[in-house]
């Protein structure tokens, strides 16, 4: 392998991790650029989503695998859509209007709900996620890319173009940046302001369902804490991007995923996160609102 | 408003009566109670499951005899240690605070053994550990700690001389897992690499004898790097090894974290033979690694083949009736928890103190692989490794390995 080849794979490899950490930061960044309130709970829907997805994939047999696929990923996202959507109803709407530190602690209960419901029902230890897709390989120039790391490009590609054609061109988008600039405002101009908040919980908690399929059949075993390092990283993905925007998001996730993978390819894998978060704080250092962050000073 | 003196004395009364009453109808007949303690919950729990299984059909073969002390009921306490060494901590002292534990057998992993033992220690109190591996807890000189399996010492170098002999490795690449087995098991694994790399010499090639060329016939350590358990993606690390060009990746760790490098080695077209340490020693490994990436990998493990020991015929037999297919080291704690049994029996009362001096007296226990003895370490005198491979989705035993 020369030195060239050696660098695109670690790129590849990089890349892979950075499109599911984009995929969570995007929930992170929805909500708090909505309601400015960081749902520690996110991490744990990512992990939900995992489960849900290997519960469909266990009911749905026979079927081809492209349709085995969709069927996993339509019914994790719409499951887990769902599931977001009722835990704002629940457990956020109720204390909105109370101290935000409220919230950031019914956020991390709720964290603690979610992975001990998982753990009482699939169990404590792992589980085999099943291969979702056949285990295609090709070699390009001596790079190794397999179907799953294409699936995973393209998936995060797509689902974050939809996404910004969402937010930036439909009614629901429209109104969605309107509540993050003024709640009060849209809500007296007739926004329906709770169901566009409740709307953002389950668009991001949609994503995240994504991710952890993807994340399950990258892997190929899932743990009901897989969402607590994950969703922590990806909240940092989230903050590196600037958080409340949503390209940031993206570009935080892949950022951080190719830190960790060159961290981990060129110094050691032992030092990879030390090495992946000192630049994040050289980042932040020069930077405090994030790569693409926008002023946030005059929004509270 | 000043309280009534008299009635609360009278509530007083009432609470210790009732206090005394609930501890009288437990109190029938008093117990004495053998900890246990295993990662029973997270990703070693399977391993911690064989192991209390193996434990608990101990204490059912005892509970058929006669009582181990006259006029005491004979009982398992199981404790979670989640392979955490903060939480094997605070297990070791709710056992040591119950003066109905008089013995304990644990844990699994080193990393919570060494610790444990000094609480264990301090306390007086008989520990046996199944398969703590590390050669180091025993060398703190605590006389109350024994092990019914061999150390890492013999492990790691009987893996190295496979590696060379028998697979004849070349350029090879450790991996660990940054624990007190892992990083234990790798750097006796990398010692033995180094011995070995210094008794080798060069030797002439024999198609071009008279061109003079030497051949370079030692193996080589290309790098020795952690992984932290509890990662995932290990792409990474696995694309830099494969540039490297090795043909045999060592990994000291447990089977979570080897699944996972199993099956993204072939996904980064890394070619090595993969070989591992007993922390690999896990059905649950080809499953979650898939078969087809666990085929051809191979591990040592500390004890023969469990299923061609004579003297355990009866209790593998016994034990895949009752529970299925046998675990690695469920024999081991039955091993462990029979011993201790043994001891309190000898012993005759509650007493730790007698407990541990009765332990001392035991030669020849017949056990499990045979007659059982302990150096002054508190070592099993019974040292096999064994050399397993997986085969069409299955462990398959080698042969048993030496470490000289």
């Amino acid at each position: 392998m020369s030195p060239l080849q050696l660098f695109l794979q670690q790129l590849a490899n990089g890349l892979t991790l950075g499109a599911i950490y984009a995929l969570i930061a995007l929930g992170y960044t929805m909500v708090y650029g909505v309601v400015q309130l960081i749902n520690f709970a996110h991490g744990e829907i990512f992990m939900v989503g995992a489960y849900l997805a290997l519960t469909v994939a266990l009911v749905v047999t026979g079927a081809p695998w492209w349709l085995t696929l969709t069927l996993c990923g339509l019914g994790a996202m719409a499951l887990c859509g769902g599931l977001g959507w009722m835990i704002e109803r629940a457990a956020y709407r109720p204390i909105r209007a109370a101290p935000r530190l409220n919230a950031l602690i019914t956020a991390i209960g709720m964290s603690f709900v979610l992975q001990n419901v998982v753990m009482l029902l699939y169990g404590a230890t792992d589980r085999r996620f099943p291969a979702l897709w056949p285990a295609i390989r090709w070699q390009w120039g001596g790079v190794t890319v397999t179907l799953t790391q294409v699936l995973v490009w393209g998936t995060a590609a797509l689902l974050m173009v939809g996404l910004q054609w969402l937010v930036m061109r439909t009614r629901l988008g429209i109104a969605m940046r309107a509540t993050s600039q003024d709640l009060r405002a849209c809500a007296l101009l007739g926004i329906p302001v709770n169901r566009i908040i409740a709307m953002t919980f389950a668009l991001g908690s949609a994503l995240a369902a994504v991710g952890g399929m993807l994340f399950g059949g990258y892997y190929g075993t899932i743990n009901f804490h897989d969402g607590y390092l994950t969703g922590l990283k990806a909240f940092t993905a989230a903050v590196l991007g600037g958080i409340g925007n949503i390209p940031g998001a993206m570009v935080g996730g892949i950022v951080l995923g190719l830190l960790e993978g060159l961290g981990a390819g060129y110094l050691s894998s032992q030092w990879k996160n030390v090495f992946a978060f000192v630049i994040l704080v050289l980042l932040l250092l020069c930077k405090p609102t994030g790569l693409l962050g926008e002023r946030v000073a005059d929004r509270a | 408003m000043r309280k009534n003196p008299k009635r609360g004395s009278a509530w007083h009364f009432l609470f210790v009566l009732l206090w005394a009453a609930a501890g009288c109808g437990r109190g029938e007949s008093p117990v004495v109670k053998i900890g246990f303690v295993a990662p029973l919950t997270g990703d070693q729990a399977p391993h911690g499951e064989d192991m209390l299984q193996g434990a608990r059909m101990a204490i059912a073969h005892a509970l058929a005899e006669d009582p181990v002390i006259p006029g005491h009921r004979l009982e398992l306490a199981p404790l979670d240690d989640q392979r955490n060494p903060t939480q094997a901590v605070a297990a070791a002292k709710k056992l040591v605070a119950d003066p109905d534990v008089v013995a304990v057998v644990g844990h699994l992993n080193s990393s919570c053994t060494m610790p444990a033992s000094a609480i264990y220690h301090q306390a007086r109190m008989l520990q046996i550990t199944p398969i703590s591996s590390n050669p180091q807890i025993s060398r703190q000189g605590f006389d109350t700690f024994y092990r019914t399996c061999v150390t890492d010492d013999l492990q790691g170098p009987a893996a190295a001389l496979f590696a060379v002999r028998k697979l004849g490795a070349k350029r090879i690449f450790i991996l660990d897992d940054m624990t007190t087995y892992g990083r234990g098991l790798a750097n006796e694994f990398e010692k033995k690499m180094g011995a070995i790399r210094r008794a080798t010499g060069y030797s002439k090639d024999e198609s071009t004898a008279d061109m003079g060329v030497i051949i370079d016939n030692r193996p080589e350590i290309l790098g020795h790097e952690g992984i932290t358990q509890g990662d995932k993606d290990f792409t990474a690390i696995l694309t830099k090894i494969k540039s490297l060009n090795p043909d045999l990746l060592y990994f000291a760790g447990m089977f979570p974290e080897g699944a996972l490098l199993i099956k993204q080695r072939k996904d980064v077209g890394l070619d090595a033979t993969f070989m591992g340490g007993d922390g690999l020693f896990d059905p649950v490994l080809i499953d979650l690694a898939t078969p087809e990436a666990a085929e051809g990998v191979y591990l040592t493990t500390i004890g023969s083949d469990i299923h061609r020991i004579p003297t355990a015929r009866a209790f593998v037999a016994e034990y895949e009736r009752t529970f299925g297919p046998i675990g690695a080291y469920s024999a081991y704690a039955y091993e462990a928890t029979s011993i201790a049994i043994w001891a309190i029996r000898k012993a005759g009362a509650k007493d730790r103190q007698a407990v541990l001096a009765a332990m001392k007296t035991l030669k020849d226990y017949p056990g499990l692989f045979g007659p059982q003895n302990f150096d002054e370490k508190g070592d099993s005198l019974i040292r096999d490794v064994g050399i397993f491979t997986v085969r069409t989705g299955k462990f398959q035993f080698v042969r048993t390995a030496s470490w000289e």
